[in-house]
């Protein structure tokens, strides 16, 4: 019943979510006709610097729909409001423990670290939904465009994606564990997703070694090779934050 | 620890930053009893009553049902074997008490099912509704029934009538009594309303600010506790009673009032030998002990 009680909590936020990400990868299918025209009406141009090749390697995505798909889906809009909900599920966790509800949850006779985990584990869940549903949909919608893109790509990047956001689920557990306000662990994980965005916008090579790059499946991208060694880093630190957010949980006084 | 004590704290202490709030509290609830606690706002009642549950931290021992409350699994084996009601009634405002009630039996494999259909007719809760629809009066009512369903050994109420009009609070009351009656358990409640306790303990205690400063039957504190009122002819004289139990003296005018408790005879011999008109012993009640030995404590 505690997972029932987590679902009734939390389902509001992740039906939200988990709506606007399939939106977004519906979108990114249904424009790609348009983007094509467009393309053969654009002029060429020439820019120089870091934003004249941004410019040019979009373009350059463009033309191919694998490459659109990842540029645009992958890279930009799910990695971009699936790091936002990810962050929004982790702040679910002590949303109603701050709206009063403590006292009779913890007058229960469950063990703080079973409701952590309970809490965390359907935030993850739901969150792993949220990564592989709209990945999917992409390899579902594709042919509605004259197009493919394969599943196992689909299913590679949806899981790219559940990886690297399930840092920023977690480290959103911790803050909330520190910050009684709900406002506050939110901002302050989005803070940092900014903060691991920079070397990003730095240059191209650095992206590769990121957790925006790890979340767009970069690596995969670039040499169809799943990045193992990236996935498991960010799991091992996803435990840590989790494991960190139950110790705090344990000790603090409600 | 004896094992006639539902509840027994050593010691207890307990500080948010720089406030102490429990002060080396000692505090023994005896099995079978209906104990209250009193105290003023802020004295430390429900960072007590919280310590036992093991929702907040504090050093020293307490220990409830025989079990450590600082230890986390003991907590669950007295969270799976006490009911509590907390001050604001905190519940699951978003499901409806048909949810709330399914979603609380499922953790006590105790849970009464019989008492669970008398409660929901005598307390005529609308199973279907939610619960941050309900008043406070049937708030409180649910929030007594789901602990009350639990199948405890002890209740832990934390001001169950608050916020209620005298006629809810007679209610609640009454309920409390009549399933005390019933059933074979402890209960243990926090009360800053004298009149309600002593409708309803047998016995008490009294804390203020962090430390217990009476404890006993009620009976007995009753029965202890007097009033010697000595009226002189003139102006009242500013005594030192040497006597043991002296709680508090008070000097108006001609009048000189002694709260005693204990040895009322030695008190009696030392306040006819100041001379005055005239030496009346008067009863005391709860509320006089506890205004008298809580001002006292200023």
């Amino acid at each position: 019943m505690l997972w029932y009680k987590t679902w009734l909590e939390t389902r509001l936020r992740f039906l939200v979510g988990l709506a606007v990400l399939l939106c977004s990868a519906a979108g990114v299918v249904l424009q790609y006709p348009r983007v094509v025209e467009l393309l053969g009406q654009m002029p060429a141009v020439s820019l120089g610097g870091e934003i004249g090749r941004r410019v040019q390697e979009a373009v350059e995505h463009s033309r191919h729909y694998r490459s659109y798909v990842w540029s645009q889906g992958f890279r930009q809009n799910l990695a971009q409001m699936g790091t936002l909900f990810a962050v929004v599920l982790g702040t679910g966790v002590f949303f109603h423990f701050s709206r009063g509800a403590a006292l009779y949850t913890l007058s229960l006779p469950v063990s703080r670290s079973r409701l952590l985990g309970v809490r965390a584990a359907t935030g993850l869940a739901q969150w792993l939904a949220m990564a592989l549903l709209p990945s999917l949909l992409i390899a579902v919608l594709s042919p509605t465009v004259g197009q493919s893109f394969g599943l196992v790509d689909a299913l590679a990047h949806g899981l790219c994606l559940f990886f690297a956001g399930a840092v920023f689920f977690s480290l959103t557990v911790l803050l909330s564990t520190l910050f009684a306000v709900v406002w506050r662990p939110l901002l302050l994980a989005l803070l940092a997703a900014v903060v691991l965005s920079i070397p990003d916008q730095v240059g191209a090579g650095w992206s590769r070694y990121s957790l925006s790059g790890l979340m767009s499946g970069e690596a995969f991208f670039r040499t169809g090779r799943m990045p193992w060694l990236g996935l498991f880093a960010a799991a091992s630190l996803s435990a840590a934050l989790l494991y960190g957010a139950a110790r705090n949980f344990a000790r603090r006084d409600f | 620890m004896p094992e006639s004590w539902a509840i027994e704290t050593t010691e207890l202490r307990k500080s948010y930053g720089s406030t102490e709030v429990l002060r080396g509290l000692n505090l023994q609830v005896s099995r079978g009893s209906i104990h209250g606690f009193l105290g003023k706002n802020g004295a430390g009642k429900t960072t007590t009553i919280k310590t036992l549950l093991g929702m907040t931290h504090a050093s020293g021992e307490a220990r409830v049902l025989g079990l450590g409350a600082g230890d986390p699994t003991a907590g669950v084996e007295i969270r799976r074997r006490t009911g509590f009601v907390s001050e604001d009634k905190d519940l699951l405002d978003y499901m409806t008490i048909d949810q709330i009630v399914r979603f609380t039996a499922s953790f006590y494999p105790r849970w009464r099912s019989d008492l669970q259909q008398h409660y929901l007719q005598a307390f005529e809760l609308p199973v279907e509704r939610k619960v941050k629809a309900l008043s406070r009066g049937m708030r409180t009512k649910l929030a007594l029934m789901l602990a009350f369903c639990r199948g405890a050994e002890l209740l832990i109420l934390d001001e169950p009538t608050s916020g209620l009009d005298p006629a809810m609070i007679e209610e609640v009351l009454q309920s409390i009594v009549r399933h005390v009656s019933r059933e074979e358990l402890t209960v243990f409640f926090s009360s800053h309303l004298i009149a309600e306790v002593e409708q309803i303990a047998d016995h008490v205690t009294i804390i203020d600010r962090g430390r217990t400063v009476i404890a006993g039957a009620l009976d007995d504190l009753r029965e202890r506790y007097c009033r010697v009122q000595l009226v002189f002819d003139g102006e009242a004289p500013h005594p030192v009673f040497r006597a043991n139990g002296i709680v508090r003296v008070n000097r108006q005018g001609r009048v000189l009032s002694v709260l005693a408790a204990g040895d009322r005879d030695a008190v009696l011999e030392e306040a006819r030998a100041l001379g005055p008109a005239s030496v009346d012993v008067m009863p005391v009640n709860l509320k006089e002990i506890f205004l008298e030995t809580v001002t006292s404590e200023e």
